[in-house]
């Protein structure tokens, strides 16, 4: 399994293709300071049985400055009985702790943590303190631009805790994970600019791994994703997620994601 | 000593505010997409003395044109180039000058900031002129590092001051 990941590591860094704003995970890079974000993360999941998970995601986020970011995000989804329902919130941090800049290249590497709380049943070993797990997560990553392509990896520990109200964790499962990710973008349109009004096209593709601690069982997810940034300032994303392969139970791994975002620059 | 102090005093006072800054180019490093441009110009159209940025999203430079008269800080436009998330790889301001001296380690006041000539040419400087701010961060840092090795030339250059800054005259 981390055979296979260095494997496509060594490839995709070979064969590398995006920008840097990720669809599925975060880059070192920060927003600007003082502005504001706002973001709506829609999922459309497939369960084995056909039935579809919606999930969504808003998230508010605020540059304070150059070095700090935070987001508050809310989670929402059709899972539990009664239709589509707030589930739980996070807050996450990050914190930029290397800048290396050059000419159209950047080296960058950040910390973060998130801490989020989550009122549905447990139904999964997978943790996922996005939308599923009351619990935190803590990571580090690194990013590197080349005029216009961008890699960006990160590691992660996570740790689940009991969701709310009483769906406590199953003590027989792994309440802690390490995951790993590594993303590529490349800029594709424009070839040339004229002006902030042309539209922006990135092609991203993205691997996203876990490991169970106490259980040894794992995944890896590829993810591919087409973004558009229009006037400079907003941005939308389409993507698939797939799993490569698991060996632990999961309850819908595959799927759609369309993300919109919008930036307020110089508002505090 | 004394001879010094005296020396530094008439220079100071004899070279102060006969210059205006007008325009400004900046070049932003650690940036590619148009996203990334859009953030460095909307903090550079921030600053109260900006009157226009034209912006080459190519080159991710900016050209800043300032409002007659007003006072600008060099240090001002790589804080804001710094909050958009990027940094400055080469900042050229135009001065105005009314027959400024020029020569390495002499200085001249402008708006309370003092500006130390460098690697520069003997010259009298009339009218529009194009000087480099040589400074850490207003350089590429192997720019930095070259310039560091003259050290023993430019003995103030090692500072990091927000009211001093090195230039050279291109």
């Amino acid at each position: 399994m981390k055979k296979l990941f260095f494997v496509l590591l060594v490839f995709f860094s070979l064969k590398t293709s995006a920008q840097e704003l990720f669809v599925f995970t975060e880059p070192a890079s920060n927003m600007p300071a003082k502005s504001v974000g706002i973001r709506d993360m829609n999922a459309f999941m497939f369960e084995k049985d056909g039935k579809l998970n919606y999930h969504n995601m808003p998230e508010l986020m605020w540059g304070i400055n150059k070095k700090w970011m935070v987001h508050l995000q809310g989670f929402i989804s059709n899972r539990q009985e009664g239709g589509v329902k707030a589930e739980g919130a996070s807050f996450y941090a990050k914190y930029r702790f290397l800048s290396n800049d050059a000419i159209q290249s950047h080296f960058r590497m950040a910390v973060y943590g998130r801490y989020s709380l989550n009122r549905a049943d447990i139904h999964q070993q997978e943790i996922e303190t996005m939308g599923h797990n009351t619990g935190y997560e803590t990571g580090l990553i690194a990013t590197q631009l080349l005029h216009k392509v961008a890699i960006s990896s990160s590691i992660s520990y996570e740790r689940a805790l009991d969701n709310k109200p009483g769906y406590k964790f199953p003590e027989t499962e792994s309440n802690s994970a390490l995951n790993y990710t590594l993303s590529v973008g490349k800029l594709m349109l424009p070839k040339v600019y004229k002006n902030f009004k042309q539209t922006n096209m990135n092609l991203m593709l993205e691997l996203l791994g876990q490991g169970l601690n106490d259980n040894g069982k794992s995944y890896l997810d590829i993810a591919p994703s087409l973004q558009f940034i229009i006037n400079s300032q907003a941005r939308i994303d389409i993507g698939y997620r797939q799993e490569i392969y698991s060996t632990m139970n999961r309850t819908a791994p595959n799927g759609f994601v369309l993300k919109f975002e919008y930036t307020f620059f110089n508002v505090f | 000593m004394n001879f010094f102090l005296i020396a530094i005093i008439i220079i100071l006072g004899a070279t102060s505010a006969n210059a205006q800054i007008t325009k400004a180019e900046l070049t932003a490093t650690g940036l590619t997409c148009s996203m990334c441009s859009k953030a460095t110009y909307k903090q550079l159209i921030s600053i109260p003395e900006v009157e226009k940025v034209e912006t080459d999203l190519n080159r991710t430079a900016f050209i800043l044109h300032f409002k007659n008269g007003s006072a600008v800080n060099p240090g001002d436009l790589k804080k804001k180039v710094e909050d958009a998330g990027f940094s400055v790889g080469e900042l050229i301001m135009v001065f105005n000058f009314n027959n400024q001296k020029a020569a390495n380690n002499s200085s001249f006041t402008q708006d309370n900031i003092t500006y130390t000539f460098m690697d520069s040419k003997p010259a009298i400087l009339a009218g529009e002129v194009k000087v480099q701010i040589l400074d850490k961060g207003f350089v590429v840092e192997k720019e930095y590092k070259k310039l560091s090795r003259l050290g023993k030339q430019y003995p103030t250059y090692a500072g990091i001051n927000n009211n001093l800054f090195h230039i050279k005259t291109l």
